[in-house]
């Protein structure tokens, strides 16, 4: 099922949490809203959900006016930040609830009822678990439920708020390849809601930048990664430099007043000056993480650091030591106004 | 040898130790173990023969059964009220939201004979609903209706009070969680709301209901101490001991000392029950 969101406002007393929002969300895609907390992603998602109502704007599901239905006759299913389970119900009461709650004609019988909760108690591979209560089960297994007891009344749109949020590193990866999995096996319209700029990216189909109420940029993971639309998503989405011209930044001369947004993976090292657009700098700290080095150097008489990223091989070739002195210069830069910079 | 002279620096020696337990336990003995016993000696002083004829009295059993009724009507009235203003309070945001705790919290911060008193101000005969309610022949003070009137404005606090910050810490999640699987709002409090909070809910239903059987002060404004009518057990005590029945006095005294103990009991049953289930009887504090 697809979502159209059109013109879509919402304020809470003075604060602006969404500003004029268009957004479409094709039917079947695994869609990401990322920002930083407060940037109303959120508020979106629950006002797509039905818990919030927007001021004014349009809201479609299926080019269907949805705004006037309440999230119970949405057939939306909802998975929460801190998992929401019924305390007081086992694993397998949590996901039969939906399928209690149907009215009379509409409610699958006992065995039917058994037969579907262990079907979907199996897809999230937790069916041995189906006795506990949730104070007994670990964060991830507690949101694998959550998943299943969303799932279990079909909705057409499944909403997740920070499905990972709460959950350690190693927990959070793992759970995120799963996620992607079952998505592709089941084709649900699925929006998650994230501040995670990886996992925004390894995840989803789409990408939506918000920030102060407003959409930045929507695009695949490697159009907003690659070709971000506005200074922000530049520095949001992945590590970035900043140089000033008006400080350092000899190379953006014929650009007037502004700033250059250099990735740190793309930023040469020589030990020699190259020409007159190179900034001569002073190795402070050589750091290797895994396959990558990572080479922080600091401009003469700056006490900004310029981050900088070798892979193994390269720093290999030509290996730097703290106190170097070298010359730097970007492969590859975007200019902003400094007023618009973030 | 330097481990033995090793104390742990938080902790008295043992003749000060004893010394602080002796004063505690004799403090709660003097206070409230000898005024317990005393109830139940003086009640049974004159053997089990006046104490069951003082129990089975005729103006004796009419006022059990008052004090039974009054908490009959008194304590539901109530854990309606609270359910559903703390459920109110804890699960939405309005406008007025505490003046409204402030004017729950009002009974805890009168007195109660003060709170008798605005009955008899507002419905007694001389009152501002007086000559209205004479005209259409109700008669709510020196009577029963009266009595409940003022039970259920004492205990008004005690349910919703238990309820509110329990409410709030366990926010509105789950709820949220029913509406969206396709919930309705009588299927969420059933299902969701309800048994997330019944051991609280218990806990404020025996303290409602301890006070509504204790209650002395407003009640005695209200009632009239008509003998037979509308006396409830406090105020009957008040009577005989005033008539230096103190047989009947302590006897019935010693019907509420026994209230108040199976309360406590059931009190402490339900916290280990609460425990043991894990779910926390109150809010986090």
């Amino acid at each position: 099922m697809s979502i159209s969101i059109q013109n879509l406002n919402k304020q809470f007393g003075t604060y602006k949490a969404l500003d004029n929002i268009n957004l479409e969300v094709n039917s079947g895609e695994l869609l990401a809203l990322l920002g930083p907390s407060g940037c109303g992603k959120t508020t979106l998602l629950r006002i797509i959900g039905g818990m919030e109502l927007a001021d004014f704007g349009k809201l479609l599901f299926n080019g269907e006016d949805v705004e006037q239905r309440d999230a119970r006759e949405r057939n939306v299913g909802f998975v929460f930040q801190h998992y929401a389970l019924f305390r007081h119900m086992t694993v397998f009461e949590n996901v039969a609830f939906g399928l209690r709650v149907k009215p009379k004609k509409e409610r699958p019988n006992e065995a039917e009822i058994k037969r579907r909760v262990h079907e979907l108690l199996s897809l999230v591979q937790l069916d041995w678990l189906h006795d506990r209560y949730p104070a007994q089960l670990s964060g991830g297994q507690r949101q694998r439920i959550a998943l299943a007891r969303a799932l279990a009344v079909e909705p057409k749109i499944l909403l997740l708020d920070e499905p990972f949020g709460a959950l350690d590193a190693q927990v959070r990866k793992e759970l995120r390849r799963w996620l992607r999995r079952l998505h592709d096996e089941l084709h649900i319209t699925s929006v998650f809601v994230t501040h995670d700029q990886e996992e925004a990216l390894e995840v989803a189909d789409r990408v939506v930048v918000m920030n102060k109420g407003v959409i930045e940029q929507v695009g695949t993971p490697d159009e907003v990664y690659a070709a971000p639309a506005t200074s922000f998503v530049y520095q949001f989405i992945g590590n970035v430099n900043l140089f000033h011209s008006r400080d350092h930044a000899p190379w953006t001369s014929e650009h007037g007043d502004v700033v250059a947004y250099v990735r740190p993976h793309d930023i040469d090292i020589s030990t020699t000056r190259q020409d007159e657009t190179s900034l001569p700098v002073e190795v402070k700290l050589v750091r290797a993480i895994g396959s990558i080095v990572r080479v922080e150097v600091a401009a003469d008489g700056s006490s900004e650091f310029i981050e900088i990223e070798l892979s193994r091989e390269r720093f290999d070739a030509a290996p730097l030591a703290n106190g170097d002195r070298v010359f730097i210069r970007p492969r590859q830069f975007r200019v902003f106004e400094e007023a618009s910079a973030a | 040898m330097a481990t033995q002279q090793r104390r742990i620096s938080t902790r008295e020696s043992k003749g000060i130790t004893l010394l602080l337990i002796g004063i505690a336990l004799g403090y709660l003995f003097l206070f409230l173990g000898l005024p317990l016993i005393a109830v139940f000696v003086e009640a049974l002083s004159k053997g089990w023969d006046l104490y069951w004829q003082a129990l089975v009295e005729p103006d004796a059993l009419s006022a059990v059964r008052l004090t039974l009724l009054v908490a009959a009507i008194a304590v539901p009235a109530n854990l309606v009220f609270g359910i559903a203003a703390s459920w109110a309070i804890a699960k939405f945001e309005f406008k007025g939201k505490s003046l409204l705790i402030t004017f729950i919290d009002l009974p805890f911060a009168v007195s109660p004979v003060v709170s008798g008193l605005i009955y008899v101000l507002l419905f007694g005969a001389q009152g501002w609903l007086g000559p209205w309610l004479q005209a259409h022949d109700i008669k709510l003070i020196f009577a029963v209706p009266g009595i409940v009137l003022a039970t259920i404005f004492v205990t008004f606090p005690f349910i919703a009070r238990e309820l509110i910050p329990l409410m709030q810490a366990q926010g509105k999640e789950e709820e949220e969680a029913a509406v969206s699987l396709g919930a309705t709002g009588w299927q969420t409090f059933w299902r969701v709301t309800l048994p997330n909070i019944k051991w609280g809910l218990l806990y404020g239903v025996i303290l409602c209901n301890a006070r509504a059987m204790g209650e002395f002060g407003a009640v005695s404004v209200v009632s009239g101490h008509i003998r037979g009518m509308t006396t409830t057990m406090p105020l009957h005590v008040e009577i005989t001991y005033n008539e230096y029945n103190f047989v009947a006095a302590f006897a019935v005294a010693s019907l509420l000392a026994l209230l108040a103990l199976v309360t406590l009991g059931i009190k402490s049953l339900v916290e280990w029950q609460a425990k043991r289930s894990g779910e926390p009887l109150h809010g986090a504090h």
